[in-house]
């Protein structure tokens, strides 16, 4: 039973993990601009192409791990001040048609640019493998992963209460207005919120393209479970995220081993019995991260 | 708009969808096309319902368009070959699966609320995946063209059908235009404008927006039941929130809050995809930088780009319960609230 079981609540853990962090980014650029990023999963898988064409000209898991993140939020940059800054005066659907378009063009590009199957990403040898604890046998991949989202999510959170720029962001999700008026650029902290948020989405991309396979809808495919880790979670809460996270993970991974055509479905079932108990999510509260 | 304006642009529109089928041959498209033109229109009519008339980001009515799609396609494939009744079984489902979402969604409003609806939107489209001894799941589910009667009735095609189903839009377009006018369409509209202000004259706005999303459930899912036939095919991509985006995607291109905007966004984005994914297989590119476009340039839509100036209705958007909306809304929001 619990040999059965382990690996499975430890995949569980690892989706979890996966979910918290894509949620977390969806929440930040949610929280502080009103924007839905529909694009969100297109960042991830766009990392994970870019993470995939480093390594096969050559360069190491790590290197390209890190270029390839910072490359796709630079990108994110660019794109938030080309495109999704001028509509922050509006309302929040047009940001949300926008990175729906977004994501559009960029399936196709990837469609183009590396084919419409899955490219084959290996992990690197170091990690590959299986590692036992106790009597249980489970693949080096997936504990690193766990790791290294933990270690992610930690910088994040040192990041988000430790230095004044967390500071001020926490700020401008309760008044961007007096913040401005205090002399804060809150423009550079739009920018900075939304390269945050796709750096995250980065970092999932490639972690994920090792373990999930990388094609063109990859980013996407995880996009649907972290918008229900949100909503779980309660819309601008951290630990709602991560909590959020794990629980549609395990859900989904523990229906997997006794129901697999209902895996998707009991996230669902999930979110309901949620918002029935508690419509603003389980942590939810009005303001961002505290 | 003038009402002799308006005259003028529901003739050109009327003239315009009834000798459809014979222009499209002409110029070398489908009558099908039409159709698909028609059927789009309205689910995006239903989009904007939410969208264009209450101010809710209704981003998941692809479900409604994809369970009316089933709905319809199996009842006549495993039931009984009825297109009259497929149609009505079609309708039937969606607006249950309205009925059994909304409780969630009237919870909530602005972004939790387009969060909400793509979530629950995509429930629908993992039931249609994941189901497949019953709905085919990936590889979808097709069927044959039912007799319009059942039995020995004619079975409609192309032009036929494309009229069929012109008749149903014309009443649901007719009913809607209607509906926006009548007590119950104001309060939405008011609902839109200052909701707080809504609920401070005494007015439950839950109950209308409940309403509302039945109302563009079954609008939705009565136009998914018609593709469904008219494709001969349902398959779980017409529920995916893509699907759903493309809808409310087809609201803005026309113009959102108008009559008429869903029909000509409908129109723009079908022969548009038509007439690209016949040059180029990439023609998502396209059509995406054509959503992005219009999103950063025209943001109210074609119809919307003469009357920048010359606004119709006030618009405010307040949370504000101590500012009034315009005085005539006001009064018929009363005047609907007594029995």
């Amino acid at each position: 039973m619990i040999e059965q079981l382990a690996p499975e609540i430890v995949n569980g853990i690892v989706l979890g993990a996966f979910f918290a962090i894509i949620a977390i980014g969806l929440s930040l650029i949610m929280n502080l601009t009103g924007t839905i990023n529909l694009a969100h999963g297109s960042f991830m898988t766009l990392a994970g192409y870019l993470a995939f064409t480093l390594m096969s000209r050559g360069t190491n898991f790590w290197f390209a791990l890190a270029a390839s993140a910072i490359c796709t939020a630079v990108i994110g940059l660019v794109v938030e001040r080309l495109l999704i800054s001028p509509l922050y005066k509006r309302v929040p659907l047009y940001s949300l048609l926008l990175t729906f378009g977004l994501s559009l063009v960029f399936e196709e590009v990837f469609r183009l640019i590396w084919g419409p199957s899955t490219v084959p990403f290996s992990a690197p040898a170091e990690l590959s493998g299986a590692t036992q604890i106790g009597d249980i046998v489970l693949p080096t991949y997936r504990l690193f992963i766990m790791a290294a989202l933990v270690v992610v999510m930690i910088a994040l959170l040192l990041f988000l209460y430790r230095t004044r720029i967390g500071l001020r962001l926490r700020g401008a999700v309760q008044d961007a207005e007096m913040l401005a008026a205090l002399g804060t650029n809150t423009q550079l902290l739009y920018m900075t919120n939304f390269g945050l948020g796709i750096l995250l989405a980065a970092i999932a991309g490639v972690l994920a393209a090792g373990l999930l396979g990388l094609g063109p809808t990859m980013g996407n495919d995880l996009l649907m479970p972290a918008f229900i880790t949100v909503v779980i979670g309660g819309m601008g809460s951290l630990a709602g995220s991560i909590v959020g996270g794990l629980m549609v993970g395990l859900a989904i991974s523990i229906t997997t081993l006794y129901l697999p055509a209902a895996s998707e479905v009991v996230m669902y079932i999930l979110m309901a019995i949620v918002l029935l108990i508690r419509p603003r999510g389980l942590f939810g509260e009005e303001g961002i991260f505290g | 708009m003038t009402k002799f304006a308006h005259v003028i642009g529901v003739s050109v529109m009327g003239v315009l969808l009834v000798t459809l089928p014979a222009i499209l041959p002409a110029v070398g498209l489908n009558i099908s096309l039409g159709t698909t033109v028609i059927l789009f229109a309205l689910a995006a009519s239903s989009v904007n319902v939410l969208l264009g008339y209450t101010g809710l980001m209704a981003f998941g009515n692809a479900a409604f368009f994809g369970v009316g799609a089933y709905g319809s396609a199996l009842f006549i494939a495993d039931v009984n070959a009825n297109l009259i009744v497929g149609l009505l079984v079609g309708a039937g489902c969606a607006t249950l699966a309205a009925t059994l979402i909304a409780p969630f969604l009237i919870r909530r409003r602005g972004i939790y609320f387009s969060l909400l609806t793509i979530a629950f939107g995509q429930v629908f489209y993992f039931i249609a995946y994941r189901w497949s001894n019953v709905t085919g799941g990936e590889d979808g589910f097709s069927m044959t063209k039912p007799p319009l009667l059942g039995g020995s009735t004619p079975v409609l095609n192309g032009a036929s059908y494309y009229y069929f189903c012109l008749a149903i839009f014309a009443v649901l377009l007719y009913s809607l235009w209607r509906i926006m006018r009548s007590p119950f369409g104001l309060t939405l509209k008011c609902i839109a404008q200052n909701e707080a202000r809504v609920r401070y004259l005494g007015i439950n706005s839950d109950r209308f927006i409940f309403v509302a999303l039945i109302f563009s459930g079954f609008v939705a899912g009565v136009g998914g039941a018609l593709y469904s036939v008219s494709i001969a095919f349902s398959y779980p991509l017409l529920m995916d929130w893509h699907q759903s985006g493309d809808f409310v995607m087809m609201v803005i291109l026309g113009g959102v809050g108008t009559i008429w905007g869903p029909v000509l966004g409908a129109a723009i984005y079908a022969i548009a995809q038509n007439v690209l994914s016949s040059y180029t297989p990439a023609w998502q590119i396209i059509i995406g930088g054509m959503f992005i476009f219009f999103v950063l340039v025209f943001p109210k839509g074609l119809l919307g780009l003469g009357s920048t100036r010359r606004r119709r209705e006030p618009e405010i958007d307040t949370e504000d319960p101590d500012v009034a909306i315009a005085p005539a809304y006001e009064a018929a929001l009363l005047e609907g609230r007594q029995p």
